[in-house]
């Protein structure tokens, strides 16, 4: 077992300011663990032209193209880069919430978390797009695979605020509509959804030809219930409160938690998707090494 | 059943019972809010422990709330009482008299031990029971009337008094000893402020009861009298009692049987509720060679039967009479014992004064009848008075000078005969010469023989108490005070030796029956004649006995007999028992009186302490609840 690395605690991670410097953070620790760039040498072939749009890159209009139609085109091949992913964050309430004071909200971990994989992706010439949602699409960055696409994932994740309710469809629905090629799909929610189909869906774009990976954040205090004392708890997405004192509910809260994992954690593999459980009191590099190996190992 | 408290004011502390509740109203804590993201999986928790924690918040409430009061309520030092305690309990300690009757009936069988070994039991659970603070005295009801005693704080001398009783074979008037505990518990200095209270530990047999007398009376904190509180304690437990006894056996001489011939009654009880058909009765008779005599008898429920045999003894002397029943659960009664002292036979001396060829006119002639019947245990011999010189005198126990005109030489002896344990009879008549017979009997007449006076006489002041006399009472006096005199002899004090004693004489104050002691002998001196000449005496009824009885009391055969036999008082072989509501309305009711017992008004038992239960009840409330918190 690797010593644990400083730099990729939460709580150090935290403590520092801004989430281009988490990244950095993690993003070292990550490559320095890292042997080799898993993908390197592939070829590029001529699909179709495309109207320039603003945003495309200039350096590929076809001049040609140009002096035939008076018209910018961009040309556009296939196996243009080596993966086309979609970081699908989830910014409802429920993920601004942490534990203890000194922890990083879910929205935060899993902020880091999408901006490094963003970071990792580019670094390896594959695309990486953004889908904020918090009931409905909040934001929407399309994959690209240049370094100065990291720009704006970065600021749309640090602007990111959690709000409104956790509807994961609609960022699927998104995809549906937007993703008509095969690309890779990673969902970054607590998976506090009020659909119980969710997963159901996700299965769907996985038969899709979608390679779909789960990255279920949870505090240590959701897992722990670590309450006594009486609590009014107040729902974060819609205001609803109950009372009870914590002891009296934990034993029954815990049971309905680890059935709810222990199904979700049996559909996932039922339906072949990538899922990982997070406490946002682990260190990052657990969550992305293994998953970065899994990549490597399917794509071989 | 109801609930007494010895200390009502402390009460208050069930308020404290209220504490959990003010607690949770007032002291609760706040729930501290806070957003929390698995709202759904708290909510869905919450829902399915709800109604287990509902239940268990409401049985946390109640074992508190239960404990609390159980404490408050075992202070105020509950005890359960039978309906209408709550009004005749007085409130707080009173000063107790624990009475139990000892009386024989308590001595009846029941479930394998004596009702009173039952009341023993139950006295000393009543002494038990008893508060620190309330004094107490014991008295046994065992026939007579127990001196008062005062309640003290002795309790050892209390279990010793209760473990020394014994029960007698006596009747006990509850209704004098209850007066008597009423007394005991007023003189007892400083315990004028305390409550009164009689706890009566009986078989409540009516027998015991007299509910015409006043009713116990005890002086009140201002003085007055004032009823006390009353628990009857029945040891019966409510239970029939029934009993077969033999209440009364009576024997009568009856000539009709014989010489020492005797009609014997005995009187058999059915104190049950139902028939006693086919009851052995058998009589025997210790000294008597005859076999036992056995009858069996009908009774009917609460009534008797008399029966009579009719026996005559083969000899005189003392004879136990024993009848006896089969065995019951009342064992004093199921016998009977009578001593009876059967005459043995008396040899008279009949000296004739005045014999006569006519037998009306014989003297002798009637008193020879009389001694000589069939059943008469006496033998008399006649001789004339010419025969007397020569008549041996050591043959006889009775010498009857009937109209003797002189006994010449043989004052002396006749002196000594009747000295040395013998007895005399002398009777008057015209042969009589006063002033001869002074001289000659000097030493044997009680009186000195004066003048005849002729005048229609009767005989008054009879001493009916003498043996002689005793069986002339009732209707037989008037057989003896209806016989008529015509003459008889008027006498004078003899001037010396012990007075004689008078044991019946004429209108005129004359004395008509005199007798003296002489040394070892008697000697019985009867004023007129012993045939028709100056009287009608002979041909009365009263005649033949008073003879037989003149010759027995003269004789020593009516000194009477010298054993005794020991037999349960009648009385107590009455075993049906009380009605609880006049025993209750004559002790004042409800107010002041309560009967312990399925029979009474009220339950079983005095009042049971309940505050040790309830100490248990908390205790036990608290291991709940604190298992409820585990």
């Amino acid at each position: 077992m690797s010593p644990p690395r400083p730099l990729l605690d939460p709580e150090v991670l935290a403590r520092l300011g801004t989430l281009k410097l988490r990244v950095r953070s993690i993003t070292e620790g990550i490559l320095s663990g890292l042997h080799r760039s898993p993908h390197h040498g592939q070829s590029v072939e001529f699909a179709e032209h495309k109207e320039y749009a603003p945003g495309d890159d200039v350096r590929r209009i076809d001049w040609k193209a140009y002096g035939k139609f008076d018209k910018y085109y961009v040309k556009q091949f296939e196996q243009e880069t080596n993966l086309r992913c979609h970081l699908v964050v989830d910014s409802s309430g429920s993920m601004g919430w942490k534990g203890r004071p000194e922890r990083l909200t879910k929205l935060e971990y899993g902020a880091a978390l999408a901006a490094s994989l963003a970071w990792l992706l580019v670094r390896q010439a594959d695309a990486a797009g953004l889908l904020l949602c918090a009931g409905e699409v909040v934001k929407a960055i399309p994959p690209r695979a240049s370094a100065s696409h990291l720009q704006p994932i970065v600021e749309a994740l640090a602007a990111a605020t959690a709000a409104g309710p956790t509807r994961l469809d609609a960022a699927l629905d998104w995809l549906v509509e937007h993703a008509p090629r095969r690309s890779a799909v990673v969902v970054i929610s607590d998976l506090f959804d009020g659909d119980q189909g969710l997963l159901k869906r996700l299965a769907q774009l996985s038969r899709r030809g979608h390679d779909v990976a789960i990255f279920h954040l949870l505090d240590p205090a959701e897992l722990e219930f670590p309450f006594e004392e009486p609590i009014l708890f107040t729902s974060m997405e819609d205001g609803r409160q109950v009372e009870a004192v914590g002891r009296e509910v934990k034993k029954g809260y815990l049971a309905l938690m680890t059935e709810w994992l222990a199904g979700l954690k049996r559909e996932a593999a039922e339906a072949d998707l990538d899922y990982a459980l997070c406490r946002t009191d682990g260190p990052l590099d657990e969550v992305l090494l293994p998953f970065l190996a899994r990549r490597e190992r399917g794509a071989a | 059943m109801s609930l007494g408290f010895l200390d009502p004011a402390l009460l208050w502390g069930l308020g404290a019972a209220a504490l959990p509740l003010l607690i949770h109203l007032f002291f609760r804590r706040r729930p501290r809010p806070l957003a929390f993201p698995a709202f759904e999986f708290v909510l869905r928790a919450r829902r399915q422990t709800e109604r287990r924690l509902k239940l268990r918040r409401i049985l946390l409430f109640l074992a508190r709330t239960l404990a609390l009061a159980a404490v408050a309520l075992a202070l105020a030092r509950p005890r359960a009482e039978r309906p209408g305690v709550a009004a005749a309990v007085a409130a707080g300690p009173a000063a107790t008299v624990i009475l139990l009757d000892g009386s024989g009936s308590m001595t009846y069988r029941l479930g394998g031990e004596t009702l009173f070994e039952r009341g023993r039991r139950e006295a000393l659970a009543a002494l038990t029971r008893l508060g620190p603070e309330e004094p107490v005295a014991v008295l046994l009801c065992d026939g007579g009337i127990p001196a008062a005693v005062a309640p003290s704080f002795d309790r050892a001398a209390a279990r010793q008094a209760l473990a020394d009783a014994r029960p007698a074979a006596l009747y006990a008037d509850l209704t004098a000893c209850l007066a008597a505990a009423a007394q005991g518990l007023g003189q007892a200095p400083g315990q004028e402020r305390l409550g009164k209270r009689i706890v009566v530990v009986t078989d409540l047999t009516a027998m015991a009861w007299r509910l015409d007398a006043p009713p116990p009376r005890v002086p009140g904190p201002d003085g007055r009298p004032i009823r006390p509180e009353v628990e009857v304690v029945d040891v019966a437990r409510g239970a029939a009692l029934p009993n077969l006894a033999v209440t009364g056996l009576a024997a009568e001489p009856d000539a009709a049987v014989g010489p020492r011939g005797y009609r014997i009654t005995a009187t058999v009880l059915n104190a049950g509720a139902e028939r006693a058909a086919e009851v052995s009765l058998t009589l025997r008779a210790s000294g008597d060679s005859s076999p036992p005599v056995r009858a069996f008898l009908d009774l009917p429920p609460g009534g008797s039967v008399r029966k009579t045999f009719s026996h005559a003894f083969a000899a005189g002397g003392p004879v136990l009479l024993t009848a006896a029943l089969p065995a019951d659960s009342l064992a004093l009664d199921d016998q009977r014992s009578l001593s009876l002292q059967v005459p043995r036979e008396v040899r008279a001396l009949l000296v004739d004064g005045a014999p006569s060829p006519i037998k009306l006119r014989d003297e002798a002639w009637f008193v020879e009848a009389a001694l000589g019947s069939a059943a008469s245990p006496v033998r008399p011999t006649l001789i004339d008075a010419e025969a007397l010189p020569s008549a041996d005198l050591r043959g006889f126990d009775v010498v009857l000078l009937l109209n003797v005109r002189s006994v010449g030489t043989r004052g002396a002896d006749l002196l000594a005969f009747v000295q040395g344990g013998g007895g005399l009879f002398i009777s008057m008549g015209d042969q009589v010469d006063p002033d001869l017979a002074n001289r000659e009997l000097a030493g044997l007449l009680p009186l000195q023989l004066h003048l005849v006076k002729t005048a229609a006489s009767r005989l008054v002041r009879i001493d009916e108490l003498h043996p002689a006399l005793a069986v002339f009472t009732g209707e037989a006096r008037e057989g003896l005070s209806g016989a008529r005199f015509t003459r008889y002899m008027l006498t004078r004090p003899a001037g010396r030796g012990e007075p004689p004693a008078v044991l019946a004489a004429f209108d005129d104050g004359a004395p008509a029956l005199v007798e003296a002691r002489r040394g070892k002998g008697r000697v019985l001196l009867y004023t007129s004649t012993v045939d028709r000449d100056w009287t009608d005496w002979p041909l009365r009824t009263s005649y033949l006995p008073a003879m037989q009885r003149f010759a027995g009391w003269l004789s020593g055969e009516l000194d009477g007999g010298r054993s005794f036999a020991a037999v349960i008082d009648a009385r107590e072989s009455d075993t049906r028992r009380i009605e609880p509501a006049a025993l209750t309305a004559w002790l004042g009711g409800s107010a002041t009186a309560r009967l312990d017992g399925p029979g009474g008004a009220a339950g079983a038992g005095p009042g049971v302490p309940l505050w040790s239960i309830l100490l248990a009840l908390a205790l036990a409330l608290f291991l709940a609840e604190s298992a409820l918190l585990a």
